[in-house]
């Protein structure tokens, strides 16, 4: 990946670990039999961009597991999100959930994801990079986009001066970014074809399940108890929703993910809320989560109530950017006064 | 009242099935796929995306927007006012599609055979026998969906899927068939390759095909199949 020359800047990456440029996905992929994809805990990707003034959507950064350095030619303002991990500035920690400046040729790195298995970090004004069907969210089947490489080049669409100096603290930026219940608890809703297998839907609820090292972006998948389809016959593929619970042949259960195959053939079961894709993003294989069964109405209050939390959390931030000016700081270096 | 000709159920939070209950399959195909055109025609504020297969559609939405039971209600009424008579395309267009079938044993082609008490070659002939139509775009990579040949029975799948299926290969399974724009994961059995190559991703879509247009199969030998290979996938 090389950054056009007529960008405000240069993102080099240092070390890259498992990291992948994305955004919130590719809506209209499935349309055409290409899955949606894009950063699976969507909520995370979201507060990363809006503490940093984006629209929820730019591309930004999904880490995944593994520590990650890089260093930009040019002053920005990040902020990163979800797993927590320690986050340093050339060797000074700094804060998750807030906007962080960064000078330039100063090094970042976010080390020891914990908690979590993905972290988002966002650059304000995002990065200028390809897009599929308006979406730069990497495909592996269609071979678009990829990892990152220490010596990848991310070309920077916007350069942001420091906005921090002595007469603010930190205090300022205590954005308030609201706390996800910890504890691996995945609300689903009853699948379309939850009566193809009668009275065996209640074990997806009696154990915990143990997440699998084969899960991925496609999908997760489990050991536990695996409730049976009691119905025989002929399915023909159909659409299948983002968080479809299945029991394909084998001994595993399987909850599709973003990367799934928009058609496919099994009987879905149980469909994940939204909201708990995002947990399902931060399990990590030989972690174990629990099914809990929630009707469209708890699931759709609770939803809702997620948007007004991000709808806050943007004001917020937008009425700090204000307050400081930044929103009208010039591409080039300057503290504010 | 006349039966409804859907039943449209939530799938999670943020989608809805609906799912043909004519008993007419080549109707309620139309009926889907005419209801997919509708609402991406209509711009339905708060629908994602529409995934229209062979006898259902899966309408995602960002449930912010729009409840589920206010847009299943919609759906209702548009689907009262859909002509599943209609073709969804007045002059489908026809793909040629060279196959060389795995004769040497080295896909799944005769493990399909014995299954359907049939030679290798019968399965070829009845593979190749037909004109299929694109019934819709699936995975992986907007693969054109078909139904299955005239075999007695329907195909089993894989017991255990393969990890990796490359680009371009031909498949059955149950009663439906395919190829392989792109190389993925796969548990349907293989009974042969095309050289051609379907994927173009400076296109949009990016296959050339759409729901309605029409495949045939050719068997071809291996000498064929080399100098074929590579040339891009376009209607006769």
């Amino acid at each position: 990946m090389t950054a056009g020359a007529l960008a405000a800047g240069v993102l080099t990456i240092v070390e890259a670990g498992s990291t992948q440029i994305t955004d919130l996905g590719r809506t209209r992929g499935p349309r055409y039999g290409v899955p949606v994809n894009g950063a699976l805990d969507q909520r995370s990707a979201r507060v990363a961009n809006i503490l940093v003034g984006n629209p929820d959507g730019a591309p930004l950064l999904e880490i995944t597991a593994l520590d990650l350095e890089f260093v930009a030619d040019v002053d920005i303002l990040i902020a990163v999100a979800g797993a927590d991990g320690h986050l340093t500035v050339d060797g000074v920690g700094r804060p998750s959930n807030e906007p962080v400046s960064v000078c330039a040729g100063e090094t970042v790195a976010l080390r020891q994801l914990q908690g979590g298995l993905r972290a988002y970090l966002a650059v304000r004004g995002s990065f200028e990079v390809p897009l599929l069907l308006g979406s730069c969210a990497p495909d592996s089947v269609l071979g678009f986009g990829g990892r990152l490489v220490a010596g990848s080049e991310i070309a920077l669409r916007s350069a942001t001066a420091p906005i921090f100096n002595d007469h603010f603290t930190a205090e300022l930026y205590s954005l308030d970014v609201p706390r996800v219940a910890s504890g691996f608890i995945v609300d689903v809703t009853d699948g379309p074809d939850i009566e193809d297998f009668a009275d065996t839907v209640a074990r997806l609820f009696e154990q915990p399940y143990l997440v699998t090292p084969t899960s991925n972006h496609i999908g997760l998948r489990m050991t536990g108890p695996l409730p049976q389809r009691r119905t025989t016959g002929e399915v023909l593929s159909r659409g299948v929703p983002v968080g479809a619970v299945e029991v394909p042949p084998g001994d595993e259960l399987l909850v599709l993910h973003r990367g799934r195959g928009v058609t496919a053939g099994y009987p879905v079961l149980a469909v994940v809320t939204s909201g708990s894709l995002d947990v399902l993003a931060q399990v990590r294989p030989g972690q174990r989560l629990r099914f809990r069964p929630v009707t469209a109405a708890e699931a759709a209050a609770r939803a809702r109530a997620e948007l007004v939390e991000l709808d806050t959390l943007r004001r917020r931030v937008r009425s700090v950017f204000a307050a400081l000016d930044a929103l009208s700081t010039p591409p080039t270096g300057r503290t504010l006064p | 009242m006349a039966p409804a000709s859907v039943v449209i159920s939530p799938s999670g939070t943020s989608a809805v099935r609906v799912a043909s209950a004519l008993s007419d399959r080549e109707a309620g195909w139309r009926l889907v796929h005419h209801l997919a055109r509708f609402v991406d025609a209509a711009r339905v504020p708060g629908v994602v995306c529409v995934i229209p297969t062979y006898d259902a559609a899966l309408i995602e939405v960002d449930p912010a927007e729009v409840s589920l039971e206010r847009l299943g209600d919609y759906l209702a009424q548009v689907v009262e006012g859909l002509d599943h008579d209609r073709p969804l395309t007045l002059t489908p267009r026809t793909f040629d599609v060279p196959v060389l079938y795995d004769l040497d044993g080295e896909l799944d082609l005769r493990t399909v055979a014995e299954a359907q008490g049939l030679s290798v070659q019968e399965i070829v002939r009845l593979h190749s026998d037909p004109t299929y139509v694109v019934r819709c775009l699936g995975a992986p990579g907007g693969s054109p969906m078909l139904d299955g040949p005239p075999f007695p029975h329907p195909v089993p799948r894989l017991a255990s899927p393969r990890a990796h299926v490359p680009q371009g290969v031909v498949s059955v399974a149950g009663r439906q068939a395919t190829i392989t724009p792109a190389a993925a994961p796969g548990g349907w059995p293989l009974i042969g390759r095309t050289p051609l190559v379907v994927l173009d991703l400076a296109a949009e879509p990016f296959v050339p095909y759409e729901p309605g247009d029409l495949v045939r199969f050719r068997p071809i030998d291996r000498d064929e199949y080399e100098s074929l290979l590579g040339t891009r996938m376009v209607a006769r």
